[in-house]
């Protein structure tokens, strides 16, 4: 077994061949269940079913053209309260895998038994385009993502660079497309668990055409890092001129004097756990006197006020885990950018700090984590003051 | 007396000014700033210095009311209902000087329910409303098409005909005559907007406050005819818009199907008080052992869950209170009609009780009282 990686043949097509795979890898009880994105009964949307039944597990879709509903959310809602006792495949996209990976940090979600399968992702539609005509969507997403083409997709997506396994080393299978043609895939296990589960499921190491899977790695390795070289240069340029548009106090107030205080970002964000958050709780609603003080001071005051202050609050907290996935931006009734301007601000913020979020379940959270040494900056250690006159007393 | 009771001698009054309904509008608030008779006028204004940005402020500086002034006070749009911003300026407690709010009746609705059930109170709070012919969506901002559809709206007003662009639920609207405000801008189905404007005179206090304003006293309502017109089309609307969605189990499970879960139909609804929605609360958290219990019952299931179940929970909650003012259906980033839905739900729920919720603020919502009678049938 070739621990690096399989060939998944692609007869049918993609979709199909990963469907039959997991049903493969139910069938032998390798998982038990699979949560995986399926077309909604009106054939209007995508939803996260939790699947048993093998027969439902045929209207799946692994890559479909919208994120209704973020992946990493589901994963949460699956498992904020413990431990899974069946074995669950979740096959999501890299960005929803790094959101689990962050809410398994902040203890609201439980990755034992889970096993994380994601997939070369070229992004997805912006909610609002898809709904506008679902048939249609489909159908232009399909052609943009066989064309490599990401400008029909989220801002977000247009400019991400961790759509692949690279981003996110934890994960335990990857399925990888780029590179490769339209005849096969590569599994590369991320774990462990993952090697494990290749050597089960006992796949070929080599195509249809006899190619070995070595040639077939090389190939996706190579492709993946070029185009991750153009989408960090892609995400650069748009960062500087979105920084532009955004910085200081007078252009933030301005991008968001739409905002209508729905806070449909924060419910969508799969990094917002909090169950109520701080700015919707009692310790903002004040006493009239309170807001009018404040109106007459400034002459006017918006109402109901804070709408930056709860943007840039909400920044502040969540910014470190923020995995860049614009679920907050296709949410927005308002068309406000505020996943490229959570981005930015998270791009930096977690730069500084030399973090990336969701990269490994292993990388302590900054500001959650101490260590020894920052100790220093507040107090000197005891055992450095005293040690000397311990040793001689002694 | 206290502010805001109406005196059994006060019959209410018509005043009609010599300026447009904007400049009258505009007149009246600026100089209830100046005179100090109010403290601040709840509004719409400007946000930003681009056209873009619409919401509510409380403005203190009469100059927000001067004809090229921050504030809006009749633009035909709505950020957040009103009646919910009342609520929260007035939850805290009473307000100690007079406050002018200009608000629509639906929002006016909304903030008589909210009182009902004590969210907030009428002290000092003076309600000024109009007759309404709608509000545009909010993608009307956000394509910034609001500006170039206003004309069109006020020649609609004067007509008594409702541009289609305005909200469905708008469009399907009979209660845009508001109840219990103190002064009424009498705008729907009225002549000649821009040069002269009708003020209805409710309540004692209204008519104090109106005193500077110059005009004559007027009887006889011409708009009468419109109203009764708009009243039958926007009925026909309704029928035809309520006939349009599956209220049943299966058309719930199919228009809900694409509902994301971000519950901000709740957030903006200003009926949907609750400082934490039941639905979000720790109550539908569920153990791992929840989820595999229901997939080997079921074979599969969604997540998050119970997506249909919220919308049935909210709307038992709130259904008799539900003013239709659209903000749910409006906010909603997939698309669902939530409004149409939940106002065929409340018509048949509020029939059913004779209830119309924010008619008469002294009228209790139907399951919150309990008649003597009603105890007869548990125990004698």
């Amino acid at each position: 077994m070739n621990a690096k990686g399989a060939v998944l043949p692609v007869g049918e097509g993609f979709a199909p061949a990963v469907i039959e795979w997991l049903k493969e890898a139910l069938n032998r009880e390798i998982f038990e269940a699979v949560l995986i994105p399926v077309e909604t009964p009106a054939e209007d949307s995508y939803a996260y079913l939790l699947i048993q039944n093998p027969a439902i597990l045929d209207r799946a879709s692994p890559l479909p053209p919208v994120m209704p509903v973020q992946g990493g959310k589901a994963i949460g809602r699956l498992t904020m309260r413990g431990t899974l006792n069946k074995r669950v495949a979740a096959v999501v996209r890299p960005c929803e895998a790094r959101a689990a990976i962050e809410l398994t940090k902040l203890k609201q979600a439980h990755l034992t038994n889970l096993f994380l399968i994601t997939l070369d992702c070229a992004g997805v539609l912006p909610l609002s385009d898809y709904l506008e005509d679902p048939a249609t969507a489909g159908a232009r997403f399909a052609e943009a993502v066989t064309q490599g083409d990401r400008s029909p997709m989220r801002p977000s997506c247009q400019i991400c660079h961790r759509f692949s396994l690279a981003s996110a080393p934890g994960v335990d299978l990857h399925i990888g497309t780029l590179g490769i043609d339209e005849g096969s895939a590569v599994i590369v296990p991320g774990s462990l668990k993952g090697e494990r589960i290749l050597e089960q499921m006992g796949v070929s190491e080599d195509d249809e055409r006899a190619r070995p899977v070595a040639e077939m790695l090389e190939r996706w390795t190579t492709q993946v890092a070029e185009v991750t070289e153009a989408q960090i240069e892609r995400r650069r340029q748009a960062h500087a001129e979105l920084q532009e548009a955004v910085a200081g106090a007078d252009r933030l107030l301005e991008t968001f004097s739409t905002c209508i205080n729905c806070h449909n970002c924060q419910r969508a964000c799969p990094v917002c756990y909090c169950r109520q958050c701080y700015f919707e709780s009692t310790a903002l609603k004040l006493p009239p006197d309170n807001y009018l003080a404040r109106a007459t001071a400034k002459g006017a005051l918006r109402f109901a006020p804070d709408t930056l202050l709860f943007h840039l609050g909400r920044a502040s907290h969540m910014a470190l885990s923020c995995v860049s996935c614009g679920a907050c931006e296709d949410a927005c009734p308002m068309d406000i950018p505020v996943g490229q301007v959570f981005s930015l601000l998270a791009d930096r913020a977690q730069e500084a700090l030399g973090y990336v979020a969701g990269r490994n379940v292993d990388d302590p959270l900054p500001l959650v984590a101490y260590e020894m040494e920052e100790l220093h900056g507040v107090e000197q250690p005891y055992v450095e003051i005293y040690r000397e006159q311990e040793v001689q007393d002694a | 007396m206290p502010e805001g009771a109406t005196s059994s001698a006060f019959t209410p009054e018509r005043l009609r000014t010599n300026q447009g309904a904007e400049e009258t509008v505009r007149q009246l608030l600026r100089s209830l700033l100046q005179s100090g008779q109010v403290e601040a006028v709840l509004a719409l204004g400007k946000t930003g210095t681009e056209e873009r940005g619409v919401a509510y402020s409380l403005f203190t500086e009469p100059d927000a009311f001067a004809m090229d002034g921050d504030a809006l006070p009749l633009l035909p749009f709505m950020p957040a209902n009103g009646g919910g911003l009342l609520s929260r300026l007035t939850l805290g407690g009473a307000l100690a000087r007079p406050v002018a709010a200009v608000i629509r009746p639906c929002e006016l609705r909304a903030f008589i329910e909210l009182m009902k059930l004590n969210q907030g109170g009428l002290d000092n709070v003076v309600l000024i409303s109009s007759t309404c012919a709608g509000v545009y969506p909010l993608g009307t901002a956000v394509n910034g098409n609001l500006d170039e559809r206003v004309s069109s709206y006020w020649e609609g007003m004067e007509h008594g005909e409702l541009d289609e662009a305005v909200r469905p639920t708008c469009r399907a609207c009979e209660s845009f005559i508001p109840e219990g405000a103190d002064i009424t801008v009498a705008l729907f189905g009225e002549e000649d907007l821009d040069r002269q404007c009708t003020l209805y005179l409710n309540t004692e206090r209204g008519a104090a406050l109106a005193q500077r304003l110059e005009g004559t006293t007027v009887t006889g309502n011409s708009e009468r005819a419109a109203i009764e017109r708009s009243k039958g089309e926007r009925d026909a609307f309704r029928q035809k818009l309520f006939a349009g969605v599956d209220v049943g189990m299966t058309g719930l499970i199919h228009t809900f199907g694409r509902c994301i879960g971000c519950h901000g139909c709740k957030t903006v609804c200003p009926i949907c008080y609750c400082q934490l929605c039941h639905f979000d609360s720790h109550d539908c958290e569920r153990e791992p052992g929840y989820y595999e219990g229901e997939l080997r019952r079921k074979g599969g299931l969604r997540v998050p869950p119970d997506t249909v179940f919220f919308q049935l929970g909210r709307m038992a909650h709130m259904a008799l209170s539900c003013v239709g003012c659209g903000m749910c259906s409006d906010v909603c980033p997939a698309d669902i009609p939530v409004s149409t839905i939940f106002s065929k739900v409340a018509a048949s729920a509020q029939a059913t009780f004779d209830y119309e919720p924010g008619r008469d603020l002294a009228e209790e919502i139907p399951l919150r009282t309990f008649k003597e009678e009603e105890f007869a049938q548990v125990a004698t």
